[in-house]
């Protein structure tokens, strides 16, 4: 009874933890835009992830060793500190509009200026970072993620014509965008999905939590079950945007925006659970980047880290990360519109996802890391398959935010 | 000198030929044991001619898997050879001569990463 809780919160945590406020914005952008026609790119998205998160949690598990660990053993200490510094700005620029997204969220709720509530969400990350259990934090945050379901009551309490809605799901171009902005945003989707964070996020948390061989069948049923629930969750932010901002012609900026269709379909009672799901859901990915920032920078270094030590035992870890709490916060202090940081973010993060997948791919095929976990024939293929994916989604997106001026 | 500066460099042979540059160094761990590891040796540097660009892991001859990318990474590789300390003549800035009669060594390595 005890493991089925285990199993079951594991798989509510995963599905709360997955949306963040890439995912969000870039989910509403699309749907308001291009309506279901992009759904496809959030499975594809969500077969990635599961395929890389499972990989490095058994990397995790089997070697001891998180993912930048590997990277720096894999690649040497110059590509590697390439691989850090690209990884580790896109970790930044997530960790910013994160931040943003909290502080947008709590002006949503309170109507004071989000400018204020910045300072008030950093300390607030910093505090729980500094103080809080690890899987105490997880848990909560993705937990309370979870009322973004209302998304998907506020979908059904629509009524939308679901005959309309299941056409829009052919992948096809509308008519009043180009194939540049479709394929950019193509692009962004699968970036906000396939997030680098969260493998560096995911395998650092394994060793954290002291994962051996014997806990991957957990972690398998956590990311197997709960990631997919968690892309459905997209779908549904996007079919609330396809429903009621396309026919009006309100391509999404902010996030009052991307909340407008469940006040309008769910009422007071589902405005206040998407406030909370949201408040939820970026500043639990902003733990995650935080906490990313550290991990990266700490495992190429080789510091001790690890929020199972003090954080005396991991002075550099946690100055590391409170430099890039303030840092983020600098940048937003600027005005910097935090929709605009976020859109960045979720394409950059897929331009460099080939530096994060590829020593995971190789790695997991080690028998001097992996002993006999390591990858069967099935992943493999299907990891080659996705290796090319991103190879070209990668050398894709510049090109294609140049031309399309940024997806306007 | 460290090894990063050595890197890179180009490897000829004693008539000034062009072999290739210097893409890896390769040790033995078999000196007086210390606190955790034998002092390690340096046994020779692996010379390639077409790219200096890390093995990945790829060196070592157990590693076949995933099968497009192991054949990609070898392949880039081709004709990479290792020479023993001993046959180096002069290691100089932004060069590398080898001795008169040189022998170029297999550079793959074992599943236990032994020679």
């Amino acid at each position: 009874m005890k493991r089925l809780l285990g199993v079951a919160l594991g798989i509510l945590t995963a599905i709360g933890g997955f949306v963040d406020i890439g995912d969000l914005v870039t989910n509403a952008v699309v749907g308001s835009r291009f309506g279901l026609s992009l759904v496809w790119v959030v499975a594809v998205g969500v077969v990635g992830i599961c395929l890389f998160a499972n990989m490095s949690g058994r990397v995790a598990a089997a070697s001891g060793r998180a993912t930048f660990e590997v990277i720096r053993e894999r690649l040497g200490a110059r590509a590697g500190l390439a691989n850090l510094s690209a990884s580790f700005l896109i970790n930044l620029m997530t960790v910013t509009a994160e931040i943003g997204g909290v502080a947008l969220a709590l002006q949503l709720a309170s109507s004071v200026n989000y400018l204020l509530w910045i300072p008030v969400a950093a300390v607030a990350v910093w505090l729980v970072i500094w103080r809080v259990k690890f899987s105490i934090m997880e848990n909560v945050t993705g937990l309370l993620g979870l009322t973004l379901i209302v998304f998907a009551v506020a979908l059904f309490m629509l009524k939308p014509d679901w005959g309309s809605l299941a056409g829009q799901l052919v992948p096809s171009v509308p008519e009043q965008e180009t194939a540049w902005t479709y394929s950019y945003y193509a692009i962004a989707l699968f970036g906000a999905a396939m997030t680098p964070y969260e493998v560096f996020f995911f395998s650092s948390g394994a060793v954290e939590e002291g994962w051996n061989v014997k806990d991957l069948i957990q972690s398998r049923i956590n990311v197997l079950a709960g990631f997919p629930l968690g892309g459905l969750l997209s779908v549904a932010i996007a079919g609330c945007a396809a429903v009621v901002l396309l026919p009006a012609g309100i391509a999404v900026t902010s996030l009052s925006q991307v909340i407008l269709p469940v006040a309008e379909g769910a009422g007071k009672l589902g405005l206040a659970f998407v406030l909370v799901g949201v408040v939820a859901a970026t500043f639990g990915a902003a733990l995650e980047t935080t906490l990313s920032s550290g991990y990266t920078l700490a495992q190429y270094f080789g510091w001790s880290w690890g929020k199972f030590r003090r954080p005396a035992q991991a002075a550099r870890f946690h100055l590391a990360m409170i430099v890039c709490l303030l840092v983020g916060s600098a940048v937003l202090a600027t005005g910097v519109d935090p929709v605009l940081v976020t859109e960045y973010s979720v394409v950059f993060s897929a331009i460099a996802l080939p530096l994060t997948y590829l020593p995971i791919l190789i790695v997991a095929n080690d028998p001097q890391y992996m002993g006999k976990h390591v990858n069967g024939r099935a992943v493999n293929m299907l990891g080659m398959v996705y290796l090319v994916i991103i190879l070209v989604a990668s050398v894709a997106a510049i090109p294609l935010m140049i031309v399309t001026g940024g997806g306007s | 000198m460290i090894l990063g500066d050595l890197l890179g460099t180009a490897v000829h042979d004693p008539d000034g030929g062009w072999l290739g540059r210097v893409a890896d160094a390769r040790f033995v761990l078999d000196g007086t044991p210390r606190q955790l590891l034998a002092e390690p040796r340096l046994l020779g540097l692996v010379v390639s001619p077409h790219s200096v660009a890390s093995f990945l892991g790829y060196e070592r001859t157990g590693l076949t898997q995933p099968w497009p990318l192991a054949n990609l990474l070898r392949w880039r590789h081709r004709g990479s050879f290792l020479v023993m300390w001993e046959d180096i003549a002069m290691i100089g800035a932004g060069s590398v001569r080898l001795r008169p009669g040189f022998i170029r060594y297999n550079p793959q390595l074992d599943d236990r990463g032994q020679e």
